[in-house]
């Protein structure tokens, strides 16, 4: 139970992330949804996951499979956020630069 | 209304597409005789020559970047320009330029490094109920995560020393600035006191705040800035 609640905390705030992502980048919003949303039902439904890992022919073992990749997956995407956050820093450095070089004073805004 | 020392103001006005408002911001505020810098956020219409026209000093990003960052342009073009008060206003015209006054008297007496605005200690007309509770829980938030006991945490009034905009480096380009800040004063020890100030919604202004996705994106932007340096 402890290791359900824990993994529908991280999921549900990956879903939050996803949503909110969605204007920017919808396919990456709802892949993202998708998947979390996967993640949650596996976790709190794992005799799914085996009857699917039965259909497909994979034995029990790909129930911690799945939650590490979502994980993984999930985490992943994060480490791709941080990394853009980082370089949009950068980006925003350089532009303040030159806005500031090149302020307008009331005479020459015209 | 002047205090005197107007000439070491500098009121910093974050701009995006406000070419219908910001006129007559900027009007109001060279009236009460402060300097002013708007910074043009990438905006795609004529932001930025209606404030030159109207006497302010333009910074203008290349492309939009978000009020976080626009802030702190025009914080950092201020104390680049001899600023000893630097003040922060909202474009949309939801701010009384009379009321900046108070700010820096407040500064004055206090000795304080920020004076914030505070709404619900002053007032505001026609807030609706859902911005009212929207605000209520910012509150509560802010004062869980920072420990400030703030009445109001998402107004863009306020003002600060030179000392103390030297401290502060806003990284959160987007609306999680205000945030930011106040995470920055509860940090570093910084000092402040709220001010009561009035906010004027109109239709105008309503359709240009925030709302819950809005709530959930600064969570994220502040969750997310405590994972990288």
């Amino acid at each position: 139970m402890i290791a359900q609640i824990s993994f529908s905390i991280l999921l549900g705030g990956i879903m939050m992330y996803a949503w909110t992502e969605y204007a920017r980048a919808p396919a990456i919003g709802l892949v993202g949804l998708i998947v979390a949303a996967a993640g949650l039902y596996f976790v709190w439904l794992p005799e799914h996951a085996t009857w699917i890992a039965a259909w497909a022919g994979i034995g029990r073992g790909v129930d911690l499979i799945l939650y590490v990749w979502v994980v993984i997956s999930l985490l992943v995407m994060l480490n791709l956020h941080l990394k853009l956050r980082a370089q949009m820093e950068l980006i925003t450095a350089l532009a303040r630069e030159v806005a500031i070089a090149n302020a307008h004073s009331p005479a020459t805004t015209q | 209304m002047g205090t005197g020392t107007e000439n070491s103001v500098w009121v910093v006005v974050a701009a995006y597409n406000e070419a219908q408002v910001i006129g007559q911001v900027v009007c109001d505020l060279i009236g009460c005789g402060y300097r002013v810098v708007v910074v043009d956020d990438g905006s795609t219409e004529a932001t930025g020559p209606i404030s030159g026209a109207a006497g302010a000093v333009v910074v203008t990003h290349a492309v939009n970047l978000g009020q976080g960052a626009a802030l702190q342009t025009g914080i950092e073009f201020a104390t680049r320009n001899g600023a000893e008060t630097i003040v922060t206003f909202d474009a949309d015209g939801q701010h009384r330029a009379g009321d900046v006054a108070m700010l820096m008297e407040a500064l004055a007496k206090t000795g304080a490094d920020f004076a914030l605005g505070s709404r619900f200690l002053g007032g505001a007309t026609a807030m609706p109920h859902s911005r009212r509770m929207l605000l209520r829980a910012a509150i509560w938030f802010t004062r869980v995560t920072t420990g400030l006991q703030v009445t109001d945490t998402h107004n863009g009034l306020r003002a600060m020393t030179r000392d103390g905009a030297s401290r502060i480096r806003l990284r959160q380009n987007r609306m999680a600035h205000a945030s930011e800040l106040l995470e920055t004063i509860a940090r570093s020890g910084l000092r402040y006191v709220e001010v009561p100030v009035t906010i004027e919604y109109s239709a105008y202004s309503l359709a240009k705040g925030q709302g819950l996705a809005d709530s959930l994106k600064v969570l994220v932007d502040l969750s997310a800035h405590r994972l990288h340096r």
